[in-house]
């Protein structure tokens, strides 16, 4: 079985996941990033877009994330997103991103 | 027929028993209210803590660059962010923090500092603009159920005044909502940021990070999200405070309403009563009149 790690993934409303999981595929504007256990330390700039989880248990879970950061240290995960919900499938997930972009977009208008 | 005593006590019971239902009614709709915005003030912690983290550890990996947001400058133009209410029935509560926030703008007018001011909430705009204060920006309409959006509107706003020195320093007045039965009206500085204890060795290990993009870069991302999401939690301890500052005050005077009512009836049956012994001196009187006859 594969070494599993804690993975929080944070947005300012609410704990999105937390747990264990054995890969999580991120986006940076780099481009995507897979993290298993053991990743070295980094810290990333998040994309919009999908983030992909699979967690220990083998249930996959996909979170439309919209901004924030990546922190990578000691088998621990931490994702801090503006905005987070988890979707269906990945194609929802990004459909999910891009309508919380837009609502950002939309409320950054308004101010 | 009933005296003129009698009519008017009865109709002040009606009249009171009305007040009473409208605020049972408020009382109830503000404690209703009160878990939710609870549950959200819970919600954004791990949030905020996550972000200290992470700013601690990239603070310790940074160069020791300076960051426009950590400089400190000699404050001439001061900043108050107030969080108020928008609407009143709630107490003390907004009296409270805005006479916090008035002693520190006077102290900070003798000085010979310009004091601007934020007003969110209907009543710390009214009572600041009524003395004469510089309102520099006011929003309403976000106490109640504040999102992240309003936080990050304000946040905006006030790093951008903060950046091009229209303001050199930012303090903030709201109230902290510790416990359902403690609310306290704090005072904190939010420009420029006071960086999260660095000195917490123990836990900030110095680890040599892959960084995507710089430090320096994503350390600029970094700050403006702290202070959004300060003033997200900020606002949300404050709405929480609010609703329940509203629901003890209505309740207050629902058990009012409820003491004035058992007075009134008191003095409503006594009056029916002395109205009866008079019915009935009467009767006797006349009949005794009678007999005599």
């Amino acid at each position: 079985m594969a070494k599993t790690f804690q993975v929080d993934v944070v947005s300012p409303e609410a704990t999105v996941w937390s747990g264990k999981a054995v890969i999580v595929i991120a986006r940076t504007p780099e481009g995507e990033l897979g993290i298993m256990a053991d990743h070295e330390p980094l810290m990333a700039t998040c994309a919009t877009g999908p983030v992909e989880i699979e967690a220990e248990s083998g249930e996959r879970t996909t979170i439309g994330v919209h901004g924030g950061f990546i922190q990578v240290v000691n088998n621990q995960v931490t994702l801090i997103t503006d905005r987070a919900e988890v979707a269906e499938s990945h194609a929802q997930a990004k459909e999910t991103a891009q309508r919380l972009a837009a609502e950002d977009a939309e409320a950054d208008d308004e101010a | 027929m009933a005296s003129a005593q009698l009519r008017d006590t009865r109709r002040r019971i009606k009249s009171v028993e009305a007040t009473k239902k409208i605020t049972r009614a408020m009382e109830l709709i503000a404690a209703s209210r009160i878990p939710r915005a609870q549950a959200r003030v819970h919600g954004s912690k791990p949030y905020t803590e996550k972000l200290i983290e992470v700013i601690e550890n990239v603070g310790a990996a940074d160069s020791g660059g300076s960051h426009k947001l950590l400089e400190r400058r000699d404050p001439s133009r001061v900043g108050l962010l107030i969080v108020s209410s928008d609407r009143g029935l709630a107490g003390a509560y907004s009296s409270t923090i805005i006479r916090l926030a008035e002693t520190r703008a006077a102290d900070l007018e003798k000085e010979g500092k310009d004091v601007l001011i934020y007003a969110i909430g209907k009543k710390a705009l009214s009572y600041f603009r009524y003395r004469g204060y510089h309102i520099e920006q006011a929003y309403l309409g976000v106490t109640d159920t504040p999102g992240y959006g309003n936080a990050r509107a304000l946040g905006n706003r006030v790093m951008e005044d903060y950046a091009v020195e229209r303001i050199d320093a930012l303090e903030a007045f709201y109230t902290k909502f510790e416990s359902a039965m403690t609310q306290v009206p704090t005072h904190q500085e939010l420009l420029p940021i006071t960086p999260p204890d660095l000195e917490d060795d123990e836990k900030a290990v110095r680890v040599s990070y892959g960084f995507e993009p710089s430090p320096e870069e994503i350390l600029n991302r970094l700050l403006p999200t702290y202070v959004e999401a300060i003033i997200f939690n900020m606002l949300l301890e404050a709405s929480a405070s609010e609703h329940n500052a509203r629901r003890r005050a209505m309740k207050a005077a629902t058990d009012n309403a409820e003491e004035l009512i058992k007075s009134l009836t008191v003095q409503a049956n006594r009056a029916r009563q002395a109205e009866i012994t008079t019915a009935i001196a009467e009767i006797v009187g006349g009949a005794e009149a009678l007999v005599e006859s």
